[in-house]
């Protein structure tokens, strides 16, 4: 007070302000309640997981392209052996193949029987598509199922070998196996 | 009479949950199929190339994989049969009998799958089809077929 005297309703009215000012606190604290919104921080989350997906991407080999021959290898059981004891056996068709060059990159191939040696895979593959018994071609010497051994000189590179295997896949024969090193 | 809707500033945020399930599933593809690359496969193997080969893309059949690790001029380091390592002398080679002879009593319509390197000579890889064709004798399992994929990269 400016006078220096004392007010009976000061304090109360004081009382009352206090009162009102407790009111409206409490008010605005139920409505930002009622408004407050729970939200997860995601952003160490998205940092952790783009880290591990750059990890990844990096880290990981993909088999590109990755294809397979299948090939039954002869089987040595006593079962196998008894089939047919009266059934004669084919002869089979070799095809030999060498190794040649200073790193064994070029080959030569040559074949068992009365044949002309073919240049290249591609050669091969031409003469055993020719030979074979079919509605297609006339004259020819083998069957489907004829069997055909890949016999590879030791030092011949496992590409040059497969690529003997593909000559006789690619030619439809379904009996082609390969043997021991010459 | 035109109505004018008042609207507050407009707020630009990005929905941020596909992106995290798209993510997330990446991530899980990665660690399943980079596990699964490195117990079976070597990294140092360059696999024969073929153009347009006779092959096929393999199927769910259940195998096993024998890796010829490649050495220097042609030569080979050791072979792989699953995560196990075998030495490329007689005795590697009986001990990699042994075991393909366990897989094949476990299952004997197993297949194997070759890999060798384009470059390695055939004297290293022929023993491997000999293990497998033993392995199916040594097994004792009158069903068993010795079977062998020869793997390769078709080049297009």
């Amino acid at each position: 007070m400016p006078d220096g005297k004392i007010n009976p309703f000061d304090g109360a009215f004081q009382l009352r302000a206090e009162d009102e000012i407790i009111a409206h606190t409490r008010i605005g604290q139920r409505r930002g309640r009622e408004n407050a919104r729970i939200s997860l921080n995601l952003v160490a989350m998205i940092d952790v997981v783009f880290l591990l997906l750059i990890y990844f991407l990096t880290v990981t080999d993909f088999k590109l392209g990755e294809e397979i021959y299948r090939m039954d290898l002869p089987q040595r059981q006593p079962s196998a052996q008894l089939a047919d004891p009266f059934e004669l056996d084919e002869d089979p068709l070799r095809i030999f193949i060498d190794s040649a060059g200073r790193d064994f990159d070029q080959y030569v191939i040559s074949l068992s029987g009365p044949y002309e040696s073919p240049a290249t895979f591609e050669d091969l593959y031409d003469f055993l598509h020719q030979q074979q018994i079919s509605e297609v071609t006339t004259g020819g010497f083998f069957a489907a199922n004829h069997p055909i051994i890949v016999q590879p000189e030791r030092s011949v590179r496992w590409e040059h070998a497969i690529e003997a295997f593909n000559a006789a896949a690619k030619a439809r024969y379904t009996n082609v196996t390969f043997s021991k090193p010459r | 009479m035109s109505v004018v809707t008042k609207r507050g500033l407009a707020r630009v945020e990005a929905n941020l949950t596909p992106m995290i399930d798209v993510v997330f599933l990446l991530i899980v593809f990665f660690v399943l199929v980079s596990q699964i690359v490195d117990l079976e496969n070597i990294k140092e193997i360059t696999l024969p190339a073929l153009i347009d080969p006779a092959s096929e893309i393999a199927g769910e059949e259940q195998r096993v994989v024998v890796n010829v690790e490649p050495g220097i001029d042609g030569d080979v380091k050791r072979y792989k049969l699953g995560g196990q390592f075998y030495a490329a002398d007689l005795q590697g080679i009986k001990a990699m009998t042994a075991h393909l002879a366990d897989l094949y009593k476990l299952n004997p319509s197993l297949s194997v799958n070759l890999r060798a390197d384009a470059s390695t000579h055939y004297q290293w890889v022929e023993p491997v089809m000999q293990a497998v064709a033993n392995a199916a004798v040594l097994s004792q399992q009158p069903n068993a077929v010795p079977r062998v994929n020869l793997v390769v990269i078709r080049e297009d």
